[in-house]
């Protein structure tokens, strides 16, 4: 078999389409990263895109994203879909088959080429990706997709293993292609059918509501990642997905092979040259069968349910905000957690599924003047679903501010609460609020000043007191520094009140933003 | 141990049966030639000799191994190919053979100077296949056969494309081969092409096997020849051949067109000297293997067994 798989390796090598290959995933990153140097924009439908400019590990992990909508599909047509089909093309099965290897020898060796040339060629996108973001932004710490910081050590590793996690879809799409060339003897079917079903498979992932339906199809897989970037980090789906793009590499060289050995090559007179019916069979046979998945796709309950998302996205605000304002030079102790609540809903009314209809209100209790220290603040955004977990969170920028803000030194960046990008595990169990907050409830912020024309009798205002401080321990050190400032002031204009008119302005939320 | 032992190879593809019950026996250093007209079976019976086509019915055995049971192993020691040989376009001659010699023994790459020389590439070597003739890549054919250092050699249509000079080099290098012990199977519709190579042949028809011997006993079934006779008087030439005994003769556009045993028409040729006719021209307008073997592949010729129905010739007295 490594004779025939050098035998292989040496053709592969030696045609055009595959050194063409290996110069886009030598090069095609460092270019990406050049051009995303030189603008301010950043991929915005990329997971982490928004961080392109914070963090050099960012530009591999968009490379990576990118590469799983339809880059690895066809990196495995080009390599693997004419494998088979060229001997016919070229006539050179009678040539091959009558030397000194066995046909299992022959198929062995062309699937190790392609193989071991598919992983190469990923290991030479993911290398060139990395030092391309390294060199032109730096190895600053990375924002993971719950907005944990991940320093930099860690993101490093996290980006190796995350191209690593991806292989096995890899291999799944170098099966299919095999198998298209095999069945359909097309160099054209070979090479394309592969990127058509994982389009297809990307548009099936927008529909129905079935989360095991979905991870069926192995496009699926090339996701596995974003349980790494998580915090906490979350493995089940990409077992999951490794275990199921095993199964498709499984089924598809076993038909291939089937196909191969009972095959006579009796050349064009007599074979009977399929011409385009075979390969139209074999394309759309495989389109019937994902068709079918998608179909199924409904079936089953759906793991993006309101309890997830919520508990995702209040994960992911109460981060960002700590992260932002850490930027804009505040002194944030490490473990601060804002004393939030959070509510998620479909406008469809329906409470769980992929969909772009979710918005997820979190109320932030945030201190104020007056005799009500804390003022209830909501703060809404729009949320777009994913069936693999991950969402897509947009806020109007009156209360988070605006797109971008200038941080502590000066230089404008990311405001990272304005928009969230994030996934959660849709394998897992939901899990609990973060502590401090409440998931599923709807607070209604009492409107402020109310409170302050109604007389409270000293027991309740004690017993409010009480609740108050336990309030305050639970909200941290800063908010308690807050609260304190509120009390000396509301003593001080006890002691000395003033005219309504000359009454001071509440204190602004923590999360205002600076231009 | 013969070189193909081959016992009831029969194959169909669909309703259409290419090969039945063909039986074929070649020994080691024998020069079998395969004859038929298109349609015959005689690439797919090479097909079934090199594994490329499964056989429906029958056994094959390559150097006394029997082919179903060997695994890999097969094909070791035979070489050959079938129709036009095939290579890869985008790689030069010598690559390609670097990539077929990957797939044989260890030897096959040292071999391939040498055989690149013999059958006169070398200076070609390293120009790609996009550039060869029909000649050149039937030579580049041999040439992937010969560094497996083959034991049995599988020819199908070996001189198809080649000029003059390349086949009289393909006839003096099956002669070499076959002088070093090597045993080959030549195919083609063409008998004068290995008439003067092969030892035996087998004549198939419909997929049938439908003489199998020697050359001399194949010009023995020949009817009687026929020549193309140019002579100073072909009007007095075709009255003294009209009166003579075991010969037929007719006008045509080039010469008289003469049928007649060897013999009969030594006779004519002596009574036209006599007669100061002058013999300008006189040549075998077909071989007696030809003659033999449009019989056999004729309309009326039937299975084996076919040859003992033909006449020694017409009108001959023996």
């Amino acid at each position: 078999m490594l004779s025939a798989y050098r035998a292989e390796r040496r053709k592969l090598f030696a045609q055009v389409s595959t050194r063409a290959l290996a110069l886009v995933c030598a090069l095609g990153p460092v270019a990406f990263a050049i051009v995303l140097s030189a603008q301010s924009g950043v991929p915005a439908d990329s997971l982490l895109g928004v961080w392109v400019h914070n963090s050099g590990y960012a530009v591999s992990f968009v490379v990576l994203d990118f590469a799983g909508y339809v880059g690895f599909a066809l990196l495995a047509g080009v390599l693997a879909g004419d494998l088979f089909s060229s001997e016919d093309r070229y006539g050179t099965w009678k040539t091959v088959l009558t030397r000194s290897r066995s046909r299992a020898d022959v198929f062995a060796g062309k699937l190790l080429a392609a193989a071991v040339l598919a992983l190469a060629l990923v290991g030479l996108l993911a290398l060139s990706s990395l030092v391309a973001g390294l060199v032109l932004t730096g190895d600053q710490p990375l924002v993971g997709l719950d907005g944990n910081v991940i320093p930099s050590g860690e993101a490093l590793w996290l980006v190796l293993a995350s191209w690593l996690v991806s292989i096995p879809a890899v291999l799944a799409f170098v099966s299919l292609s095999v198998l298209f060339s095999v069945a359909s003897r097309s160099g054209i079917v070979g090479v394309l059918g592969a990127v058509l079903v994982a389009l297809v498979m990307q548009l099936l992932a927008l529909v129905g509501r079935g989360t095991w339906a979905h991870l069926l199809l192995v496009a699926s897989a090339f996701d596995d990642w974003h349980g790494l970037l998580a915090a906490p980090k979350f493995y089940g789906q990409l077992i999951i997905g490794s275990c199921i793009a095993l199964i498709w590499v499984a089924g598809c060289l076993a038909a291939s092979w089937a196909m191969f050995r009972r095959r006579d090559f009796a050349g064009p007179p007599v074979s009977g040259r399929p011409g385009w019916t075979r390969p139209a069979q074999a394309v759309l046979g495989s389109m019937a069968l994902i068709v079918l998945l998608g179909a199924i796709a409904s079936v089953g309950p759906s793991a993006i349910t309101k309890a997830r998302l919520e508990s995702a996205v209040l994960r992911a605000f109460n981060d960002l905000t700590v992260l932002q304002q850490r930027e804009l030079g505040r002194t944030v102790p490490a473990g601060t957690e804002l004393n939030l609540t959070t509510t998620c809903g479909r406008r469809s009314g329906k409470s769980e599924g992929p969909g772009d209809d979710w918005s997820c209100t979190m109320t932030v209790v945030r201190a104020s003047a007056g005799y009500n220290p804390f003022e209830l603040t909501p703060v809404t955004y729009d949320v777009s679903v994913k069936s693999n977990g991950c969402y897509k969170a947009e806020s109007p920028p009156s209360f988070v501010g605006r797109e971008t803000m200038v941080d502590a030194h000066g230089q404008t960046v990311i405001n990272p609460l304005f928009t969230i990008y994030g996934c959660f595990d849709v394998i897992g169990s939901a899990p609990r609020c973060p502590r401090n907050t409440r998931c599923g409830e709807a607070v209604a912020p009492r409107p402020a000043g109310a409170a302050g024309t109604r007389t409270t009798p000293p027991a309740e205002r004690q017993q409010q007191q009480r609740a108050l401080h336990e309030a305050e321990r639970a909200a941290g050190p800063r908010v308690m520094h807050e609260v304190e400032e509120a009390e000396r002031k509301l003593e001080h204009e006890t002691a000395h009140p003033q005219p309504e008119a000359e009454r001071a302005p509440r204190t602004e939320a923590p999360a205002q933003t600076r231009k | 141990m013969a070189a193909v032992s081959a016992s009831g190879l029969t194959k169909r593809f669909g309703t259409t049966c290419a090969v039945e019950g063909v039986d074929l026996v070649v020994e080691e250093g024998e020069v079998r030639g395969l004859l038929g007209p298109n349609g015959a079976g005689k690439t797919t019976l090479l097909r079934m000799l090199l594994g490329l086509v499964r056989h429906d019915a029958g056994t094959i055995e390559l150097l006394g191994r029997p082919f179903d049971q060997a695994g890999s192993a097969a094909l070791d020691g035979v070489a050959g190919f079938v129709e036009d040989p095939s290579f890869y376009p985008y790689l030069s001659a010598r690559a390609n053979l670097e990539v077929l010699a990957e797939l044989d023994d260890a030897q096959s790459r040292g071999r391939i100077g040498a055989v690149l020389e013999q059958v006169e590439l070398a200076d070609r070597a390293h120009d790609r296949l996009s550039g060869y003739s029909s000649g050149m890549r039937q030579r580049l054919g041999i040439a992937a056969a010969l560094i497996r250092a083959p034991r049995l050699l599988l020819l199908d249509e070996p001189t198809s494309g080649l000029d003059p000079a390349g086949v009289r080099f393909m006839s003096q290098l099956v002669v070499t081969l076959a002088a070093s012990g090597v045993a080959i199977v030549l195919s083609s519709h063409q008998i004068g092409e290995l008439e003067a190579v092969c030892d035996t042949f087998s004549v198939l028809r419909g997929g049938h096997v439908a003489w199998s011997g020697t050359a001399e006993g194949l010009r023995a079934l020949a009817p009687p020849s026929v020549y193309r006779l140019l002579t100073s008087d072909d009007g007095r030439a075709l009255t003294l051949a009209q009166a003579r005994d075991g010969v037929r003769v007719e006008r045509s556009s080039s010469g008289l067109r003469v049928t007649a045993e060897a013999s009969a028409m030594d006779g004519l040729v002596l009574a036209l000297a006599q007669s100061a006719v002058a013999v300008r021209l006189l040549e075998p307008d077909v071989s007696p293997l030809e003659s033999a073997f449009f019989a056999l592949t004729g309309a009326e010729a039937t299975r084996v067994g076919a040859a003992a129905e033909l006449e020694p010739g017409v009108g001959a007295e023996s």
